[in-house]
């Protein structure tokens, strides 16, 4: 196999990867692709970033949605709600991080989820 | 009443995302597990549903612009990522609630030590060219 189909399997091998932790956590992917292109793949941060927002423009998760809808696990009208805020919201966040020491803000909100975490392990073994 | 509470909700989650550059799902999903009581599975199967519009368009632009998009190894992510994001859901659904926000729980955890090992500015344009990658 040549250099360049090596790689493009890689990239193939962590779309899957990313795709299997969208669905199984309700999430985008791109917390999981971006360091698996970064450290595995010799990515730039910036370059893995960008790439991995390629992949998150299409509905990737559309077979996941329709996994999850059928067995009654989408609220749409909550969904719908929260889409209008998400995108103004997004924008907002954007504008504000060039104002305020964004990395500090980071350490804070990583400190609060790595907490929220432990308790959602404890939370669910409690009872 | 609920309604300008999910509505805030959204509003709070898109700031976190604009204002951290992390993922949507990350904040949107705890936040409906625990401000909107809502079962961890019903949280991550909305999630997913909000996040099927191309909300990062925006974001994305600025990295086209300052070059860091490596489009055909986007493309091909976003094809692996419709098979296993359908995996994901297979193993996800008939799973208990009860190990499914064990497991999300150790995935927060994780993602807050990647998110705290990244914490520094993430402004492209300000970036000397060479560092911008290949």
């Amino acid at each position: 196999m040549n250099r360049r189909a090596l790689l493009d399997s890689g990239v193939l091998f962590t779309g899957v990867i990313g795709g299997i932790a969208s669905g199984l956590f309700g999430i985008g992917g791109g917390v999981i692709m971006v360091p698996i292109l970064g450290l595995l793949l010799g990515f730039s941060q910036h370059r893995a970033q960008g790439t991995s927002l390629v992949a998150l423009i299409p509905p990737t998760g559309i077979l996941a949605v329709l996994g999850y809808g059928k067995a009654g696990y989408v609220s749409w009208q909550t969904g719908l709600l929260l889409i209008p805020g998400v995108f103004l919201g997004g924008i907002a966040g954007g504008a504000l991080a060039k104002r305020i020491p964004a990395a500090k803000m980071r350490r804070i909100f990583a400190a609060l989820m790595f907490l929220l975490g432990g308790y959602q392990i404890y939370n669910a073994f409690r009872g | 009443m609920t309604i300008i509470l999910v509505l805030a909700l959204g509003v709070f989650a898109g700031v976190m995302v604009g204002l951290l550059g992390i993922g949507g799902g990350i904040v949107l999903v705890p936040a409906m597990v625990h401000v909107l009581h809502m079962d961890q599975h019903l949280a991550q199967g909305t999630s997913l549903f909000i996040l099927l519009p191309p909300i990062g368009l925006g974001a994305l632009r600025q990295y086209w612009r300052a070059g860091n998009v490596d489009l055909r190894a986007g493309i091909l992510c976003a094809v692996g990522m419709i098979l296993g994001a359908y995996i994901g859901g297979k193993i996800a659904v008939p799973m208990s609630t009860q190990w499914l926000k064990a497991l999300f729980g150790g995935f927060l955890m994780f993602s807050a030590v990647l998110l705290w090992n990244k914490a520094q500015p993430v402004v492209v344009a300000a970036l000397p060219r060479e560092e911008r990658g290949a």
